[in-house]
């Protein structure tokens, strides 16, 4: 398999009426830091759980360092660590118990043990809290509990599904730090799932966009960015009258325009800096006061609209939450 | 890394215990409950078959097993209290399902079948435990109890206990909810112990009753307990464990099979 830790071929999830992941396929490097980014229902979740070998893939193959997730899951499962979704955690015992019995149920015995877990909850700075049982715990410091767990058998993949919900900003924060750190100092791959764009930014080197079970794009954030064009514009008018594209006048200046809530609309260009005159002429000529402009890079985003023609913010609204099977 | 398999059934054990001494209110239903039935139940309905009479006490003595009602009824109670904590703890998987821990296993390496039946091992020992708390107090009421009985009376508690958390795995691992299982205890649990002979005898029963009573596993467990803490029972204990032993390896082998089929679809 070479430099390639995972490798999914022509992967397909059918659950009874819905096609959850559709004919996906990608191959993930040693050592990168690989995310999934898409809308809530999108099959991330789903493609995760065929890597774990908590599900079996309707068609299509998926490799863990070589080995296939269906014919030789054990093998599978002990090159792997997993941080889910949802909580994890033992509430009834304490931060070391988890631990331990995560340790144990890995073939890790004795001092070794010991040594392992104490070196764990330092690295997420639990350490003080070892022997408080985690029901008291916040969520901040649970998730970073999970992530001492899953590293605790040194694992060469770490998974982490949606690793930020339901966080506080300042706990967000704290995780993405030891995500970092993980890859840097543990050398461990990375694989992760996320709807948050900010964090798909930040933490990947490498994105795949999935859309209903599809992916849709793949690429570093920038190759990602660079698909959208270069800025959007955003101007705003004194006149919702006047908030309107001029998409004749401004053939050949801009990518696309849309008009968006208060007589706003935005502009994708190239360059903002050489094309914001031409642009002010067009609209002065029209006779339209502008009160407001803003440029920026585009995140990912309007990457997402540009691909999907919703946003993905919006999607996240419409679509359900997937019945929960647990 | 060089798994050491047998690790993760200690560790099962270990984590039951541990949580069990974390979950107090567990012992509310799994000691008093038993206790409950053997002052409230057993007392009042002890004294309806109290007539002061020899001649008659004893023909009511010949009804049950040649025993008073209240030593009649604490041993069920005892047989009792082990098969209602074991279904429960069995079914309690959900809540391991609900909670995630389920899944954390799931993704673990070590074989799956150590795992349940270290979660089996781990909370029969704790119900040994609380049937000892019951039987203590049971010496206190009854006079006709004997104490060098008290270790074999265990080894058939033992038993029925895995082979009813093992069930309750089984039936665990088919169900996604909590919704179903007061349901399930009604449906299962209750009818089980009223045709298991630890209220009245197997004996007396209507005829069709005593059919299920015979393929009821907690039927040979109330004799063979009753047995072994009185002297007296409906059976010969030898053919109670026999069957019990069959009955209970049924069921790990059924829970085995469903909970190594459990992926996160069911």
């Amino acid at each position: 398999m070479g430099d390639y830790i995972i490798s999914v071929e022509g992967l397909v999830k059918r659950f009874k009426d819905v096609v959850a992941v559709d004919n996906i396929s990608f191959k993930v490097r040693r050592g990168e830091i690989y995310g999934l980014l898409g809308p809530n229902g999108a099959g991330k979740t789903t493609t995760i759980n065929i890597l774990i070998t908590l599900l079996k893939p309707t068609s299509g193959k998926a490799f863990i360092d070589g080995i296939d997730v269906v014919e030789e899951p054990d093998k599978v499962r002990k090159k792997i660590g997993v941080v889910f979704q949802d909580p994890t955690l033992d509430n009834f015992l304490t931060a070391y118990e988890n631990l331990y019995i995560h340790g144990r149920i890995y073939g890790l015995s004795g001092r070794e043990l010991d040594e392992r877990i104490k070196e764990a909850l330092e690295f997420v700075e639990l350490r003080q809290y070892a022997n408080k049982v985690v029901r008291y715990f916040s969520g901040g410091m649970r998730r970073r509990l999970e992530i001492a767990r899953a590293l605790l058998h040194e694992p060469e993949i770490l998974f982490l599904d949606e690793p930020t919900i339901g966080l506080d900003p300042q706990s967000r924060n704290k995780v993405w730090e030891y995500v970092g750190s993980v890859r840097r100092e543990k050398g461990v791959t990375i694989f992760m799932t996320t709807h948050y764009m900010d964090e798909a930014e930040f933490l990947c080197d490498r994105i795949a966009v999935m859309d209903h079970g599809k992916i849709i794009a793949e690429g570093s954030p920038e190759e990602l960015k660079s698909m959208v064009g270069s800025d959007i514009i955003i101007m705003k008018f004194n006149d919702s009258q006047r908030a309107v594209c001029l998409e004749d006048s401004l053939n050949g200046v801009i990518r696309s325009c849309r008009p968006i809530s208060g007589n706003r609309i935005e502009l994708v260009v190239t360059d903002a800096v050489k094309v914001l005159p031409k642009i002010f002429e067009v609209f002065e000529r029209r006779g339209a006061v502008i009160d407001e402009v803003s440029y920026r890079r585009p995140t990912l985003n309007e990457v997402f609209l540009y691909l999907t023609g919703r946003e993905l913010r919006d999607s996240l609204e419409e679509s359900p939450r997937p019945t929960r099977r647990w | 890394m060089d798994l050491k398999p047998l690790n993760a059934f200690y560790v099962m054990i270990y984590r039951q215990v541990r949580r069990f001494l974390r979950a107090r209110s567990r012992v509310v239903v799994t000691v008093v409950q038993p206790i409950l039935w053997i002052f409230l139940f057993g007392m009042g309905m002890g004294n309806v078959f109290n007539f002061q009479n020899p001649m008659v006490d004893y023909f009511i003595k010949q009804q049950f097993n040649g025993l008073d009602y209240i030593t009649f009824l604490l041993t069920g109670v005892v047989a009792m209290s082990i098969f209602v904590g074991s279904f429960i703890s069995g079914v309690s998987v959900i809540f391991d399902k609900q909670f995630g821990f389920l899944k954390e296993t799931l993704v673990s390496p070590a074989p799956r079948e150590l795992i349940l039946l270290g979660r089996a091992v781990g909370d029969s020992l704790v119900l040994m435990i609380n049937a000892m708390i019951v039987l203590g107090l049971g010496f206190l009421i009854s006079n006709e109890l004997r104490p060098e009985g008290i270790p074999l009376a265990m080894l058939y508690a033992f038993i029925l206990s895995i082979g009813f958390s093992s069930l309750g795995i089984a039936i665990a691992s088919k169900m996604s909810s909590m919704e179903g299982f007061q349901m399930l205890m009604n449906l299962i649990v209750m009818p089980l112990q009223f045709v298991s002979g630890i209220f009245f005898p197997v004996e007396r029963m209507p005829e069709w009753m005593q059919l299920i009573a015979k393929v009821n596993p907690l039927t040979y467990a109330v004799d063979g307990i009753r047995y072994w803490l009185t002297g007296r029972s409906s059976f010969n204990p030898i053919i109670d464990i026999t069957l019990l032993l069959i009955l209970s390896s049924i069921s790990i082998v059924i829970a085995i099979w469903s909970f190594r089929k459990a992926t996160i679809e069911e």
